[in-house]
């Protein structure tokens, strides 16, 4: 077998699982979005903010799991918080004025992070450091083993929405917000909720891919573009069109380094992107909220 | 039992409720009619909460829902069958039902509402599992009442349940309404098919921009009216 | 100067005026260049605001990639500095810098049409991060992270006079062509065609059902604020005598976001002051604080003002004038 087909092979599982880790939080942005109109540019802070409440709970205990509990809770609250401080008197105004208040945080956040824990990159450690022998080359297992999380916290979440009271709630909220408070539902609450459970998916990848990249301030802004590259492709409010997208782009630039430094391989996201709003201004898949 | 009282409303800017005042009493129905536009819709979503109101008082059972949060107005007992139906579209026809189910637990109550109204729309039965936006006008129309009987209703806001449907259904909403009389659910009918309120109701409000102009009892009222046609004639 | 066909108003004139030679006065007496030369970075950083503003207040489209102009502004000047030094070179660097502007321009307002609200802020933004990876890896012609460093060009008109910039003269230069600017831009967009755009933001199927060609429209407007944009950059590289691909960073476009809310959208002159309060509140944290930290307070202040106060300091004082 020749060398370049190995690599390909390599690079698409390397791929794979690094866009299943950013399809947590293209999901996480796209709920958000289908539910109350926000895009929220603050959301590569919440990445962020999760992989530091992760770092720091993980050299406290030493415990990844732990770590990994730590940083979807605390992110969980501090999103129901920033939802009820910021965003709730801004739904139902103009889409601008959201994009407009969430980029604000996004700025107060990374800043914050800078003077609290300093620009140094920090390390995780991951919780499995064996590798698995793919021909010739090894192959870490801990990128399955957040591959493997990953889709497990997606399909929690469909199942979530899909069964039991309040995924109902979120699904008719996210279809008619008027109609849903004219059933009683309390739509506030759903929306509060469904801030937090996205911006603890947020901090869930940013947590996994610390072991990676490292934790630095910067982790946050590096990433939300690749996230909302993801989302436009997939079609905004569309869940499954995300994580397919997310896939989709994880692989493209994987494979793009085979031939273009690492910096360079973002260039074609970028033009997928672009390629994508040529062809389909609103996305490859139709926005259907379900 | 159900008492707006001068109410003032905006839609956006503009000035839809110049002081709108009626009641409905226990079990009676009460038809609100009015040519296009002059706030009848305004004056139902006023009392869920949807616009906002600038003055006057809308009371229900001794609760002031002026100042109730938008989702407690239905858990009151009021239930909303908006013009438009505005069924749930993605969901399926049980989803539909089951976003008003009874909020505090209580699951046999749940399931003999919903058989209930199952047995009121036996059609519905047969699609529950099918998505609402793919059933017909008519059927969305049962869907969107059958929704409203969920919360298991003192009240049900009805507006404009014939626009658009095909003759038999107009008969068909005329028995529902009849039916719910009969569960002394009281109904507040907005409308612009004369003939059929005036054959339901027990009485009857007239509205001009944005104001009540007439109020009399359906019996004392007829299609050929100087009253009618002043409110409603083209 | 006003003319019989201007629409303006007297009073607009006068203090049009008076606060153009405030502008051109006061720095005179202040105590050293770093503050004369702080108030000429405003005015630059104001006329890039200003033409953030054509889009975001006139026609409802919020870019986030004002950077792209900026930065291909600055460099196309640049490019003309290292490569000349003919006493032409001032106005030789100014119009590379709109051509290079003017490329981008064609390009995004070609999208433009296409992309609504969000879609449009996501494409600038993306657009502008792409340029600035180009700008940071190409070492080769673009000096990668250290950027383009060339000698300021001299002060000449018509090849008849050429003379060394001051401080002052520069800031006189400067305030001069933001001036002109803005007279044109208000112009811009009071005239039929800026009417048709607010027509447009306000109920874009109506305005396209009257007849008017929405795309040219929009085209027209993102073109008018590239070049805009183009003109700031490269009057800022020939102020720093310097091109950095951080002028291409998305930090600067969300800067020029702010610039816009915290003078007020809509208005022209508020980015401009909404620049001037962002360098003063910037140096006043850097001073007294951190310079790291600045964006802590400034972005705690600017969500605030989205929040409660969406009109901005101008929007404000003018509502609390009327009162």
């Amino acid at each position: 077998m020749n060398e370049l087909f190995q690599d390909l092979v390599v690079q698409m599982l390397i791929g794979i699982s690094t866009g299943l880790i950013l399809a947590l939080v293209a999901s996480g942005l796209t709920l958000i979005f289908g539910i109350m109109d926000v895009v929220n540019f603050a959301h590569g802070e919440l990445f962020m903010l999760g992989a530091y409440m992760g770092w720091v709970f993980f050299t406290m205990t030493g415990s990844f799991w732990l770590g990994l509990a730590a940083a979807a809770l605390c992110v969980f609250v501090f999103g129901l918080i920033m939802q009820r401080s910021a965003l709730r008197s801004l739904i139902g105004s103009d889409p601008l004025t959201t994009i407009l208040a969430t980029f604000g945080i996004s700025l107060v956040l990374q800043t914050a992070a800078i003077w609290i824990w300093g620009p140094t990159v920090r390390r995780v450690g991951a919780a499995f450091t064996g590798h698995v022998a793919v021909f010739h080359l090894q192959f870490p297992v801990y990128r399955f083993l957040v591959a493997m999380l990953s889709l497990a916290i997606i399909g929690g979440l469909w199942l979530f929405m899909h069964r039991g009271r309040f995924g109902l709630w979120i699904r008719a909220t996210t279809q008619d917000r008027q109609m849903a408070l004219a059933m009683g539902i309390p739509v506030p609450l759903v929306h509060t909720v469904v801030f937090g459970i996205g911006a603890a998916m947020a901090a869930t990848s940013g947590y996994l891919y610390a072991p990676i990249l490292g934790v630095d301030p910067t982790m946050g802004v590096n990433n939300i573009l690749r996230a909302f590259i993801i989302v436009v492709v997939g079609g905004m409010g569309n869940l499954w069109g995300s994580v397919l997208a997310a896939v989709f782009i994880g692989m493209l630039e994987a494979l793009a380094v085979i031939w273009v430094s690492p910096a360079l391989a973002v260039i074609f996201s970028f033009a997928a992107l672009i390629v994508t709003l040529l062809v389909r201004p609103t996305g490859l898949f139709v926005a259907v909220p379900r | 039992m159900l008492k707006l009282q001068d109410v003032q409303a905006f839609y956006g800017k503009s000035h839809v409720l110049h002081g709108v005042s009626l009641d409905v009493e226990d079990g009676q129905v009460v038809g609100l009619l009015g040519r296009n536009g002059v706030g009848k819709s305004t004056t139902l979503k006023a009392i869920m909460g949807l616009v906002a109101v600038q003055s006057g008082s809308i009371t229900f059972a001794g609760h002031d829902l002026h100042r109730q949060r938008p989702y407690r107005i239905p858990r009151l007992g009021i239930g909303y069958v908006p013009e438009d139906r505005r069924i749930f579209p993605q969901l399926t026809v049980l989803d539909n039902l089951r976003t008003g189910f009874d909020r505090r637990g209580a699951a046999a109550r749940t399931e003999q509402l919903l058989e209930q109204a199952y047995g009121s729309f036996p059609r519905l039965k047969e699609r529950q599992r099918q998505l609402a936006g793919t059933l017909s006008g008519g059927e969305q129309q049962m869907l969107a009442i059958a929704r409203a009987m969920m919360l298991d209703p003192q009240i049900i806001l009805l507006d404009e349940p014939t626009e658009g449907l095909m003759p038999r259904l107009v008969g068909q909403i005329r028995e529902i309404i009849d039916v719910l009389r009969q569960a002394s659910v009281s109904i507040l009918l907005v409308e612009q098919n004369v003939p059929m309120t005036l054959a339901v109701s027990d009485r009857v409000y007239l509205m001009e921009r944005g104001a009540i102009r007439h109020e009399a009892p359906a019996s004392e009222l007829s299609v050929d009216d100087d009253v009618i046609h002043k409110y409603l004639g083209v | 100067m006003a003319g019989t066909r201007s629409a303006e108003k007297p009073g607009f004139w006068i203090a049009f005026l008076v606060v153009v030679a405030v502008l051109a006065v006061v720095p005179l007496w202040f105590p050293n260049s770093f503050w004369q030369r702080l108030l000429t970075e405003v005015l630059i950083l104001g006329l890039l605001a200003m033409s953030s503003d054509l889009l975001i207040g006139y026609v409802g489209m919020v870019s986030f990639g004002h950077a792209l102009f900026f930065g291909t502004g600055c460099y196309g000047a640049a490019y003309a500095l290292t490569w000349t030094e003919s006493p032409f070179a001032l106005w030789l660097a100014l119009l590379l810098g709109l051509a290079g502007a003017a490329v981008m321009g064609i390009f995004v307002a070609f999208y433009s049409t296409r992309l609504r609200d969000i879609y449009f802020s996501i494409t600038t933004l993306v657009f502008a991060q792409i340029f600035w990876v180009i700008v940071f890896t190409w070492t080769d012609v673009t000096g990668g992270e250290n950027g383009l460093v060339f000698s300021p060009p001299r002060l000449s008109f018509l090849g008849l006079f050429a003379a060394e910039f001051t401080t002052m003269s520069m800031h006189w230069f400067v305030l001069a062509v933001v001036a002109l600017c803005y007279v044109f831009c208000r112009r811009v967009t009071q005239s039929p065609f800026g009417k048709v755009l607010q027509a447009i933001r306000e109920n874009e199927p109506r305005t396209r059902a009257i007849g008017y060609n929405v795309e040219r429209h929009k085209m027209g407007m993102v073109m008018l604020s590239a070049l805009v944009a183009g003109l700031s950059g490269a009057l800022y590289g020939i102020f720093n005598a310097y091109a950095a691909p951080d002028y291409f960073f998305f930090l600067q476009s969300g800067e020029t976001v702010i610039y816009n809310v915290l003078g007020g959208i809509g208005t022209l002159a508020g980015p401009v002051l909404g620049a001037g309060v962002f360098v003063l509140l910037k140096e006043l944290f850097s001073t007294y604080w951190s310079p790291e930290y600045y964006l802590i307070p400034v972005g705690l202040l600017f969500t605030i003002m989205v929040i409660y106060m969406p009109q901005g300091l101008l929007g404000f004082l003018r509502h609390k004038l009327n009162e």
